[in-house]
């Protein structure tokens, strides 16, 4: 997991010149809540593999579909087979009744349940579409452009420093992990020993790396005085993100499409599509 | 001619003039050690998650209000990078963690000279925290077994009960007893060999 995450916040910006890219980040901020909303709304397979189709559609416009699926494949994908084994199979999901087909182990007749299948597969397709968002407005939106938007938004000036640094700290301080955990392998640590002696491994490569990380605070604090971070004046930004001609079309289809969705909530209900599935809880 | 006349000299800054600006920059490194821990975990292949360490650590050396906000911060880059949308609801995990742990710093329990009480301490929060982490488990990921390491435990719990809301609990309650113990013990620990020059809180002054 944590190379592909890294891999991801080390690019951070996909550079393109696509229909994605080119809408303002506010646009694809919001998009991303509100088809995430919607999901958690609906309680439907239809629905969520659907708006799963649209958003990795979008990322194949985009030229993020690898990272996309790849990001899939390590979170959602095996949240759904756990799911299906332990909720979908014989294990004792309260709300199984309908047997979708069962297989013959050790002489022993095992069945899936049709109420388990669908209650894990919404689950984690609604996982998959909000992980597609998040990174189709994040991974196409230019690292500035994300800045001036939170300083548009008044989000306090402090927040969005320390949301940026964040992103850039995290390469350069598992870079430094690297190097430290290169030095002391040549020292004569062993990633192979029992749990214990792996544990206190923790101790030996965490405490160069916080307190070098702390050692570059006290600069990085000096630095940004020195340039007036604190002064009690109006921040200024070099890009200035403005909503253009697509915004407000992109607006107008999410209008649209949420009177569609309302008008199906208050039609059928939050099962639109699935026929013969009653809605679920949370926790089953 | 020159004599009695001082020469100029350049100044040098060694320390920022001000605890706030350090509070300011030290939440990204916390919530960057939280991740980089992730690396470190993967590297030492060890069945645990520790991203709640640096929470622990912040608070223990910079205050309440860093250890808050370094934490909840990594939950919300998480969440808008890599995890999706409801990832971000994990960030009142480390509030959560930031606040308990204050409680315990401040009545001393978070020291390697008292070893008993920060044993205590750490097994404390754990128990705890499996009260938000089942909310959160629940509302969020629909009670689903989200860590393949304790899936067996969420299925014989499942099998006994009937209940998923149960297996969450079970699964949790093993997952972040231990945790969260070696979480907070690792924060004490480096927390303690801070050289004095590190020091982030404000000096008194003389």
């Amino acid at each position: 997991m944590s190379s592909t995450a890294l891999k991801i916040l080390r690019s951070g910006y996909v550079r393109g010149d696509t229909y994605v890219h080119r809408l303002d980040g506010r646009t694809k901020f919001l998009f991303f809540l509100w088809i995430s909303i919607f999901n958690y709304v609906f309680y439907d397979v239809y629905f969520s593999t659907t708006s799963l189709a649209v958003l990795l559609g979008l990322a194949l416009i985009s030229r993020i579909w690898k990272i996309v699926l790849t990001v899939i494949t390590i979170i959602a994908v095996p949240i759904l087979i756990l799911g299906l084994l332990i909720l979908g199979g014989p294990v004792g999901f309260p709300e199984n009744k309908t047997v979708i087909f069962a297989v013959v182990l050790f002489g022993y007749r095992i069945g899936f349940f049709l109420e388990g299948t669908v209650y894990v597969s919404v689950w984690s397709a609604r996982l998959a579409v909000t992980i597609t968002a998040a990174l189709l407005a994040y991974l196409t939106t230019h690292p500035s452009d994300l800045a001036a938007i939170m300083l548009k938004s008044r989000i306090p000036y402090k927040f969005a420093y320390a949301f940026l640094a964040t992103v850039q700290l995290i390469p350069i301080l598992t870079n430094e992990i690297s190097t430290i955990y290169q030095a002391q392998v040549s020292r004569g640590l062993n990633v192979q020993a029992k749990i214990t002696e792996r544990l206190k491994s923790i101790v030996v490569l965490m405490i160069p790396l916080t307190l070098g990380a702390i050692h570059q605070t006290q600069t990085r604090a000096i630095a940004l005085e020195s340039r007036g971070f604190s002064a009690p004046v109006e921040k200024v930004m070099l890009r200035d993100p403005r909503f253009r001609t697509s915004d407000y079309a992109f607006f107008g289809l999410m209008a649209a499409f949420t009177a569609f969705f309302i008008y199906l909530i208050l039609t059928r209900g939050l099962v639109p599509f699935m026929q013969g599935i009653s809605y679920v809880r949370p926790g089953g | 001619m020159t004599e009695g006349v001082k020469k100029a000299q350049p100044t040098v800054v060694t320390k920022p003039s001000g605890f706030a600006i350090l509070q300011i920059v030290l939440i990204p490194v916390i919530a960057a050690l939280n991740y980089v821990t992730g690396v470190v975990i993967n590297l030492l292949k060890l069945p645990l998650f520790m991203d709640t360490w640096a929470t622990m650590f912040g608070t223990v050396v910079a205050g309440l209000w860093v250890g808050v906000a370094g934490g909840f911060l990594y939950n919300i880059v998480m969440a808008f990078t890599f995890w999706g949308l409801p990832a971000w609801v994990w960030g009142f995990i480390n509030v959560y963690i930031a606040v308990i742990t204050w409680v315990f710093w401040r009545i001393g329990w978070v020291s390697i000279k008292k070893p008993l009480q920060l044993v205590l301490a750490g097994i404390i929060i754990g128990v705890t925290n499996v009260i938000p982490v089942t909310l959160i488990n629940v509302f969020i990921f629909g009670a689903l077994p989200t860590y393949a390491g304790t899936a067996w435990i969420y299925a014989i719990i499942l099998n006994q009960t009937g209940s998923t809301i149960s297996a969450v609990i079970g699964s949790a309650i093993v997952a972040e007893i231990p945790d969260k113990l070696l979480s907070l013990i690792l924060a004490a620990v480096v927390a303690s060999r801070m050289p004095a020059r590190f020091s982030l809180r404000p000096q008194p002054s003389k």
